[in-house]
């Protein structure tokens, strides 16, 4: 019985004992060199050296002095792995820290917690298990951790963005009021240039390419006037072609006629529109009835200042008369 | 001696420019006073009056002063001051307003003043450029225009003086002893009762041959060489009558027997033709008001200016109503 007590004991010791010890490799691997595998091999013969020896311990474990020996060595290399595993918790505070001063969300600290207990079940499983898992399971940690940096960077790169955003919003916003009051200040100048030209162009009408009846009927007076123009000439320059002015003869028969020439036009009163014409003319004839046709000849020749002094009476008394009747209008407008 | 001779350049001989012959102010026949005038303006005006503004210089031609320059600091004195010696008798002033814009002719010393408002107005160009075959020789501007005045037969007394004024704008014509090609334009103002607006219009007169086929008065009057590939014959082209256009039915009323010579076509003791194409500015004009003296002066007739009322009283309020209207319609010539 005491044997056999003896026996469970120390067989329960040792399994502690690889249990801390395959703690304590797993981190020593991750931490110093995980992308070396010949040194992780040499490890493992170092274990298998070890295991080998547990081994021959324990095939002499008959002598009790010998078990006193072993039972201090393994104390010694727990304290070694308790210190490694304090460490490692820190390591995790201070990770676990640093998100919430980031300000992780709360399901970030649940997924952490979860890689945490990974962390053990790996742990516990290389213990058990064969070695060659090991390294597999490790650059999946590994990737784990950088996968979370990595996702904390793109959350923290994904705030400024939004935070940019307003500001060429505004930018848009400012580009787009510019165009709109440069487009309203080129309306209102052109609307302004419309107006001066509408004001400039004010009573200028482009005329017809055809001729309306109001300009044919211009037409027509305008072509009467020329044509009686045209006939009086040539009547008063034909009757006069044979004669001489200078003398007294041709001079008297020039003025019969011109008499004549004077009463056949009072003859025709037809045409009243032309009859100012006519008027003018009659005027001209009557003056010229006394005189003959070359001034230096005439009696009054040397008297154009008198004739000068008449005209420039003349519009004075068309003005008086003028006065005369506007106010005889006015009184009858009155009436 | 030789380098002497080499050396030797001809005298540099400086002909002196000809003086441009002086316009008679007295006509050498009549012994009458040539009127000359001035066409000029008032204020600012947009780019189509300015060149109604050359038009109407054009059209009172030879006795006008066709590149005359004003300033804004000259006033209607120092228009009078060169009028004066240089025998000018007439002033047309143009002058625009919001309204509308505004012709006044006035007789130089201290003549009446008549003010027309504008209504329409079209330039030479426009009636130019409106025409199939605008017509312009060179000699037509070389000669005063002839006067055909119509519908001025009422007693009006504002209307007869305007017979009177625009009569005496243009030199007067004495049938014994006037060349008929010197006959070259015609100004026709026709007056329209019921309206009150004056038509001015300027035509060019051309005269044609009546009785000769149409072929053979084209060649003659111009000297392109006709089109024969179709004729057999040239007698063809003698003997074949062309087409006459629509305007020739009117031509026995358009007859006119010649006096004397003009051209290369119309003969002595023949009959021509008369046809009238229209050159040079067209208005229509409304007479708005006579003031007595030259853009001064008491008012003698006005469109908008009657009051009903008194005589007397009427009188003042008509003068003061007058002189509002100068200020409020005017603001230039206050200024000036």
């Amino acid at each position: 019985m005491a044997e056999e007590m003896k026996m469970v004991e120390p067989g329960r010791g040792k399994r502690k004992f690889f249990k801390t010890q395959g703690h304590k490799k797993s981190s020593k691997k991750a931490k110093v060199m995980p992308p070396q595998h010949g040194q992780k091999k040499v490890k493992i013969d170092k274990k298998m050296k070890k295991l080998f020896r547990k081994r021959a311990r324990e095939y002499n474990s008959d002598d009790e002095e010998d078990d006193e020996a072993t039972v201090p060595a393994t104390l010694e290399p727990k304290s070694l792995a308790s210190i490694t595993n304090k460490r490692n918790d820190k390591d995790g505070i201070e990770s676990e820290d640093r998100s919430e001063d980031e300000g992780a969300a709360g399901p970030q600290k649940t997924w952490n917690k979860n890689a945490t207990d990974m962390n053990y079940h790996s742990s516990d499983d290389e213990g058990e298990d064969d070695d060659e898992i090991q390294p597999g399971i490790t650059k999946f940690t590994e990737g784990c951790r950088a996968f979370k940096m990595a996702f904390r960077n793109l959350m923290k790169k994904s705030v400024p963005d939004d935070m940019l955003g307003p500001i060429l919003s505004g930018q848009r916003k400012l580009v787009v009021d510019k165009l709109a009051e440069e487009e309203a200040e080129r309306k209102v100048k052109g609307e302004a240039k419309k107006e001066k030209q509408m004001l400039a162009e004010k009573g200028h009408v482009k005329p017809a390419t055809y001729l309306d009846s109001h300009e044919k009927f211009l037409i027509s007076v305008a072509t009467k006037g020329v044509v009686k123009l045209f006939n009086a000439v040539n009547k008063a320059q034909t009757a006069q072609r044979g004669l001489d002015p200078s003398r007294t003869k041709d001079a008297k028969e020039i003025r019969k006629r011109t008499k004549q020439a004077f009463f056949s036009e009072l003859g025709k009163p037809s045409l009243p529109a032309i009859g100012t014409t006519t008027k003018a003319k009659e005027s001209t004839d009557r003056v010229e009835d006394e005189q003959p046709a070359w001034a230096p000849l005439r009696d009054n020749y040397m008297l154009t200042s008198s004739k000068l002094k008449d005209w420039d009476k003349m519009p004075d008394k068309n003005v008086s008369d003028d006065m005369g009747k506007t106010s005889e209008d006015s009184s009858s407008d009155e009436d | 001696m030789r380098k002497k001779k080499q050396g030797f350049r001809r005298p540099v001989i400086i002909k002196k420019p000809k003086q441009p012959q002086e316009q008679p102010s007295v006509d050498p026949i009549t012994g009458k006073k040539i009127p000359k005038s001035f066409v000029f303006s008032r204020g600012k005006l947009p780019a189509p009056l300015k060149q109604l503004q050359m038009d109407l210089r054009k059209l009172m031609l030879p006795y006008t002063a066709l590149s005359l320059r004003e300033k804004k600091r000259n006033n209607l004195r120092d228009f009078l001051n060169v009028a004066g010696p240089m025998g000018v008798t007439h002033f047309f002033i143009l002058s625009k307003t919001a309204t509308s814009p505004y012709l006044r002719v006035a007789t130089t010393p201290q003549g009446p003043t008549l003010t027309f408002k504008i209504h329409e107005y079209s330039l030479a160009a426009d009636i130019a450029r409106s025409q199939l075959h605008p017509r312009c020789p060179k000699d037509l501007f070389k000669s005063s225009a002839l006067i055909v005045l119509s519908g001025f037969v009422s007693g009006d007394p504002p209307l007869q003086l305007t017979t009177n004024m625009f009569q005496n704008i243009f030199p007067t014509i004495d049938v014994k002893t006037v060349k008929l090609s010197t006959c070259q334009r015609i100004v026709l103002l026709n007056y329209n009762k019921d309206t009150k607006l004056i038509d001015f219009r300027h035509y060019s007169i051309r005269l044609q041959p009546v009785g000769v086929s149409r072929r053979i008065r084209k060649l003659v009057q111009s000297h392109q060489v006709p089109d024969l590939r179709n004729l057999l014959d040239v007698s063809n082209f003698v003997t074949k009558a062309g087409y006459g256009s629509e305007s020739e039915a009117d031509e026995e009323a358009a007859t006119v027997t010649l006096s004397s010579d003009i051209g290369r076509v119309n003969r002595a003791s023949t009959k021509s033709a008369v046809k009238l194409h229209e050159v040079g500015p067209r208005m229509t004009l409304q007479l708005v008001r006579i003031e007595k003296g030259l853009c001064s002066g008491e008012v003698l007739f006005s469109e908008y200016g009657k009051a009903g009322g008194k005589g007397k009283s009427d009188d003042e309020m008509q003068g003061e109503e007058d002189e509002e209207d100068q200020d409020g319609e005017h603001p230039e010539d206050s200024e000036d």
